[in-house]
C-alpha cells in the first residue's frame, strides 16, 4: 500500500497514513480532534477543512456550497487522501479539548462550584455531610512490631494485626504482587509503612503498602462522564474538601453526538477500542492537569468514583454496549464491581481503585442514581422529581418508599448539537435572549461576555419562549411568514429568524434559528415533558403533589425556569418548587468518594428504582404527540402560559 | 330477573352547531340552510342527550374525472362526469344528496392546471343551479389551493360555504380568507386526535370562531383502516363531550373517495374471479363504510354512487327515528 504524508495546519502536525484514509481518521491519529457529531457519516457538516495542496477523492455533499467548494473546503470525513496533502483546519471545525477556563467553569458549574455553597447552606441535606465520613480508600501509617524468636508471626499477619489494632477490624491483604514485595519492603523501611485500605467489600482490604508515612496525602477524583461533557473534581479525602473542579468535552463526540450513534460506532472495526481510548484519554488528561495545578503526587491518588450513563460506563470499561440497543435493551452490567484503575487504563496510583456508581437500567445510568442520592430523594417522605436534562433526558420520581425513573431520548438539541447555529455551553454561546415585542430587536447575553459564536441550550429555550411570546412562532413552532421584519426571512431550508447579524457575531455568518431547528427543539422538549408526564401518570399522582423538582444537568445551571415552562419543557407548577442542583451526578460521585455509606446507599437506590421503558409504553406515543405543540395540546396543563396573541 | 340497568352518560359540552349557507337576509343567496353538530350525546343515543340534526350526505362532484375512475361509477354517472353542474343537479335530485361537495381537482398543476378564474366561474355557475350551500375542496397542491380557494372564497363572500382542507403545514392563507369572507373550514389531520386538536387551536388562534370548523379526521374504507379511524373519532368525540372544546366540532368523512379506492370496489369480476357481482360490490363497499362512519359520529358523509347515497340516506332516516 502507498503511504501519504498529511500536514495539518496551523497545528503543523504531520501524519503518515495509508492512501485512501479519510482526513478525519488522519487527523484523529495525530491527535487532532474534529467536530463530527454524526460520527463521520457526512451528514452533520461540522468537519469542514480547507485543502491547500494534494490530490483527494471526495464524496459530494449537500453540506458544502459551491462557493465553499471553490475555496477548497471539504468535509474531512468524506475526503480520502490520495497523495501527500496540506490541510488547514479552521477553528469552527475543531472539537475544543482544552479544559474550560475558570470563568467559564464558574458559569457552567455553578451547581458544583460556585453556587454549591448556596445549596449547602440553604439545604444542608444536599451537602456531603449527610453521610458519615468514611472515604472509599483511607490510609494509615503503621509502625509494625519487628519479629523476634518470641513472636514469629508472618509478615502479612503482622501488618494485619497492626492495622486491626488501629481500626478495630480484621483486614485482609490483597494482591500477590503486594505480598511478594512485602518481606523486603518491611525490612528496608524499618517496619514503618503506610497502608491504603479500601472499604467496599465485607472486610477492609489492604490494597497497597508503601514505605514511610504518607498517610496525610490521600486524594481521590469524582468524575461525571456525560455524553457531551466530562466533569471532574479533585477531593482531599483526609480533609474532606474539594480542591478543584474542571470540565471538558467528551472526545467521543468525534464518533457521534448521542449514545445510540456511539453504540453503533462501537460495533465498527476497532470502534469500541477508539471510543474507550477517547474517554480514557480525557480522564487521564484531566487528572494530569489537576496533579500539576495542585502539585500532588499521582501516587497519592488511590481512588476514583465515576458516575455516568450506562453506555458511557460501558465504553469507559471497554464493555461492548451493543445489547443496550437491541431488544429487550439489556446492559452487560449495571452494578459493576470495583476495578483497579490501571486495568481500565486510568493513570493514578497503579493500585488505585475505580468505583462506578451503579446504574438502574440500560438507559437510566449511575448518573441518575448519584443524582437521586445527592438530592436526598431516597430519604424524603415527600414526593420529589429529578429531571436531568442532557443528551438523554433522565427523570426520576419518588420518595423514601418508592422510586421510578425513565429515560427520554431528547437528543442533543439542548446541548446545542444538530442545530444550524447550535453550540455547547461554552465561551461565546448565547445563553439568554430578550426580544422587543414589536420591533423584534434582540438583546442577548453570552457565556464569558464574548462576541456571539452560536446558541447553547439555555439560549434556545429563552429564544423559543421569546419568539412564542412575540408571535413570531405559532403554537406549532413554525415561523409566521407574514411578519414583515428584516429578521424573518426565507433561508436555504425553509424560513429562519436571524438572532444576530454577522457584523455582530464572531463567526462571519448570521446566527439564525430555522424551521428545521425549531422542529428539532420541539421534539426534544416533547420527549422530556412526556417522559415526566408518563411517570406522573403511571404513579397516579398530580403534579401539585410533587414537593420539589430538582433540575440537573450541565446546561441546567443557567436555565431559565419560566422560559422552560413557557415552551412546555417543564410542568407549569409553582416556580418555588424548582431547585437547581447543577451537576447532581458529580455531587453524588463525590459523596460516594467520601463516604462508603453513600456508596452503599447508591447500590441500594439503584436496585430499588423501577425503570419505565418508554419505547414499550403504549401511552408514551400519545403523550409525545400531545407534547409536540407549544406549550402543549392540552392547554389545561399550562394554565399560566399565555403568549398574548 | 334484576331490573334492567340503564347507564346514561351526561355530556358536559355540546358539539358546536355549524351553519352552512346564508340566505339573502344574511348576506348570501342560499334558499336552503343546513346545520350540523349541536349534539350532546354519542351517535344515535337519544336517551343520553340531544341530537338536533341528522347527518348529511354530500355528493362528491369533481371538475375533472380521472381516467382510472371505477367502471361501476362511470356507468352510474354516464354523461355527467364532464359536466359538473349537471352532475351536481342530478345528485341533488334523483339521488337525494343533501348538498354537493365540489372538488376542484382540475386546478392541480398536474391534472389540467385550471386557473382560479375558471374555478370561480364553475362555483358561481353551480351556486345558481342549486339552492343549498356547497362544500368546496382544493386539489391538494398547497400553493395552488391557496390561490384558487382564496379566489373562490372572495367571489362567494357571505354565502357561508364550507372550504377545505387546511392542514397543519398550510392553514393560514385559507383560514384568513374564510374569516374575511364569512365561510366555514375543514381542518384535516392524519388520523391523530392530538394533531386534530392542535390544528383547531392554530386556526382559532388566527381568529376563526370554533363553530365554523369541521374536523376531517381522515378515514380508511372498509378493510383499509376503518376501525382505526373509528377509534380516533370515538376518542375525539368522547373528549369533546367530556368538555374539550377544541375537539367539539362536527366530523366530515370522505367516504366516497376512500371506498372507491379499494380494490374490492374497483376490480371487475373477470379480473378477480369469485369476488362477487362487481356492480353491487363497489356500492356495498361505499355503503358499509358510510354506515360505520355514522356510528363513529360522522356529521357529514361525502359519497359518490347515487345508489349508495339512496341506501345510506334511508338508513339515516331509520336511525334518526327515536
Amino acid at each position: 500500500m502507498d503511504k501519504c504524508k498529511v500536514l495539518f495546519i496551523p497545528d503543523n502536525k504531520t501524519v503518515v497514513v495509508e492512501k485512501g484514509t479519510t482526513l478525519l481518521a488522519s487527523a484523529i491519529s495525530c491527535h487532532i480532534h474534529l467536530n463530527a457529531a454524526c460520527g463521520g457519516d457526512g451528514v452533520c457538516g461540522k468537519c469542514k477543512v480547507i485543502i491547500k495542496k494534494g490530490d483527494l477523492h471526495c464524496e459530494p455533499s449537500g453540506k458544502i456550497s459551491l462557493e465553499e467548494r471553490r475555496r477548497g473546503i471539504h468535509l474531512a470525513c468524506q475526503t480520502l487522501v490520495e497523495s501527500d496533502m496540506e490541510v488547514e483546519i479552521p477553528h469552527e471545525s475543531r472539537l475544543d479539548l482544552s479544559a474550560l477556563s475558570s470563568d467559564e467553569l464558574k458559569l457552567r458549574l455553578r451547581g458544583v462550584f460556585a453556587e454549591a455553597e448556596d445549596i449547602f447552606e440553604a439545604k444542608p441535606r444536599l451537602g456531603d455531610d449527610i453521610f458519615s465520613y468514611a472515604p472509599l480508600v483511607s490510609k494509615f501509617y503503621l509502625e509494625i512490631l519487628k519479629p523476634s524468636f518470641d513472636d514469629k508471626t508472618s509478615d502479612c499477619e503482622r501488618v494485619a494485626r497492626a492495622l486491626e489494632e488501629k481500626i478495630g477490624l480484621v483486614p485482609h491483604l490483597t494482591g500477590l504482587a503486594n505480598i511478594r514485595k512485602l518481606g523486603a519492603l518491611l525490612r528496608s523501611s524499618d517496619w514503618k509503612v503506610t497502608v491504603a485500605v479500601a472499604h467496599k467489600g465485607i472486610a477492609p482490604e489492604i490494597i497497597s503498602i508503601e514505605p514511610g508515612d504518607r498517610a496525610d496525602k490521600n486524594f481521590g477524583f469524582a468524575f461525571d462522564i456525560g455524553t457531551t461533557t466530562i466533569s471532574a473534581q479533585l477531593v482531599d479525602l483526609n480533609k474532606r474538601v474539594t480542591l478543584g473542579t474542571k470540565a471538558t468535552y467528551n472526545r467521543q463526540a468525534t464518533f457521534g453526538a448521542d449514545v445510540i450513534s456511539r453504540i453503533i460506532y462501537a460495533q465498527e472495526e476497532d470502534g469500541l477500542e477508539k471510543l474507550h481510548h477517547a474517554v480514557v484519554d480525557v480522564v487521564n488528561e484531566m487528572i494530569e492537569s489537576f496533579v500539576e495545578e495542585y502539585d500532588i503526587d499521582l501516587n497519592d491518588v488511590m481512588c476514583l468514583s465515576v458516575a455516568g450513563n450506562t453506555t458511557m460506563i460501558h465504553l469507559l470499561l471497554r464493555i461492548d454496549p451493543t445489547f443496550i440497543r437491541q431488544e429487550p435493551y439489556v446492559a452487560v452490567a449495571n452494578l459493576v464491581p470495583v476495578f483497579k484503575a490501571s486495568e481500565v487504563g486510568v493513570k493514578v496510583n497503579p493500585r488505585g481503585l475505580l468505583f462506578c456508581i451503579p446504574g438502574v437500567s440500560s438507559y437510566v445510568g449511575g448518573d441518575i442514581t448519584a443524582g437521586v442520592v445527592a438530592c436526598d430523594m431516597h430519604e424524603s417522605k415527600d414526593i420529589n422529581l429529578l429531571i436531568d436534562i442532557g443528551t438523554n433526558g433522565e427523570i426520576a420520581l419518588g420518595n423514601v418508599d418508592w422510586m421510578v425513573s425513565c429515560a427520554a431520548s431528547a437528543g442533543p438539541a439542548f446541548e446545542g448539537s444538530g442545530l444550524t447555529c447550535g453550540l455547547r455551553a461554552t465561551r461565546g454561546a448565547i445563553e439568554t435572549v430578550k426580544l422587543q415585542k414589536n420591533t423584534l430587536e434582540v438583546e442577548i447575553r453570552t457565556i464569558g461576555q464574548d462576541k456571539p459564536r452560536g446558541i447553547c441550550g439555555s439560549g434556545y429555550i429563552a429564544l423559543l419562549s421569546e419568539l412564542l411570546r412575540c408571535g413570531v412562532l405559532d403554537k406549532n413552532g413554525k415561523i409566521n411568514r407574514t411578519i414583515k421584519n428584516k429578521r424573518v426571512r426565507s433561508g436555504d431550508s425553509g424560513y429562519e429568524f436571524v438572532v444576530i447579524f454577522k457584523e455582530d457575531s464572531s463567526v462571519e455568518e448570521d446566527i439564525v434559528v430555522t424551521d428545521a431547528d425549531l422542529d428539532n427543539l420541539k421534539r426534544a422538549k416533547a420527549a422530556i415533558y412526556s417522559g415526566i408526564a408518563i411517570l406522573v401518570r403511571h404513579m397516579e399522582i398530580d403534579f401539585n403533589q410533587i414537593k420539589k423538582i430538582f433540575v440537573a444537568g450541565g446546561f441546567g445551571t443557567s436555565l431559565n425556569i419560566d422560559s422552560s415552562v413557557q415552551i412546555g419543557l417543564l410542568p407549569d407548577v409553582v416556580r418555588e418548587k424548582y431547585i437547581f442542583v447543577g451537576n447532581s451526578s458529580l455531587a453524588g460521585a463525590r459523596q460516594s468518594l467520601l463516604s462508603t455509606q453513600a456508596s452503599k446507599i447508591c447500590d441500594e437506590v439503584a436496585k430499588n428504582i423501577t425503570t419505565f421503558e418508554l419505547s414499550a409504553d403504549p401511552q408514551y406515543m400519545d403523550e409525545y404527540m400531545a407534547a409536540l405543540f407549544f406549550p402543549h395540546t392540552d392547554m389545561a396543563r399550562f394554565p399560566n402560559v399565555k403568549y398574548g396573541n | 330477573m334484576a331490573e334492567e340497568l340503564k347507564v346514561l352518560d351526561r355530556a358536559c359540552l355540546k358539539i358546536y352547531e355549524l351553519t352552512m349557507g346564508a340566505c339573502a337576509a344574511s348576506g348570501g343567496s342560499r334558499k336552503k340552510i343546513l346545520k350540523v353538530g349541536g349534539q350532546s350525546a354519542m351517535p344515535f343515543l337519544f336517551e343520553e342527550g340531544e341530537i338536533p340534526h341528522a347527518p348529511l350526505i354530500a355528493a362528491e362532484v369533481s371538475d375533472i374525472v380521472e381516467d382510472d375512475c371505477p367502471f361501476v361509477l362511470k356507468n352510474a354517472l354516464k354523461g355527467l362526469t364532464d359536466k359538473p353542474v349537471d352532475w351536481a343537479v342530478e345528485m341533488m335530485g334523483e339521488a337525494g344528496a343533501d348538498l354537493i361537495c365540489l372538488k376542484l381537482q382540475g386546478t392541480h398543476p398536474d391534472f389540467g392546471n385550471k386557473t382560479s378564474k375558471e374555478a370561480v366561474e364553475l362555483v358561481e355557475g353551480l351556486l345558481k343551479k342549486v339552492e343549498t350551500p356547497l362544500i368546496v375542496l382544493g386539489s391538494g397542491q398547497a400553493d395552488k389551493d391557496n390561490d384558487v380557494l382564496s379566489a373562490v372564497s372572495e367571489a362567494t363572500k357571505g354565502e357561508r360555504l364550507l372550504f377545505g382542507d387546511v392542514v397543519q403545514e398550510n392553514y393560514k392563507t385559507l383560514t384568513a380568507a374564510c374569516i374575511a369572507d364569512g365561510h366555514n373550514i375543514i381542518a384535516e389531520s392524519p388520523i391523530d386526535v392530538n394533531i386534530a386538536k392542535q390544528l383547531n387551536i392554530l386556526i382559532s388562534d388566527i381568529g376563526l370562531p370554533l363553530d365554523r370548523i369541521v374536523i376531517n379526521p381522515t378515514i380508511g374504507a372498509l378493510g383499509y383502516g376503518l376501525e382505526y379511524a373509528y377509534s380516533i373519532m370515538e376518542r375525539a368525540r368522547n373528549a369533546a363531550l367530556a368538555g374539550d372544546k377544541m375537539l367539539a366540532m362536527p366530523f366530515i368523512c370522505f367516504v366516497g373517495q376512500e371506498a372507491w379506492r379499494a380494490k374490492e370496489a374497483k376490480v371487475s369480476e373477470s379480473e378477480w374471479p369469485g369476488s362477487g357481482n362487481a356492480d353491487t360490490r363497489g356500492i356495498m363497499w361505499e355503503v358499509v363504510t358510510a354506515l360505520a362512519m355514522l356510528q363513529a359520529g360522522a356529521d357529514i358523509l361525502t359519497m359518490r354512487h347515487p345508489q349508495a347515497i339512496r341506501i345510506v340516506k334511508k338508513a339515516i332516516e331509520d336511525l334518526m327515528k327515536r
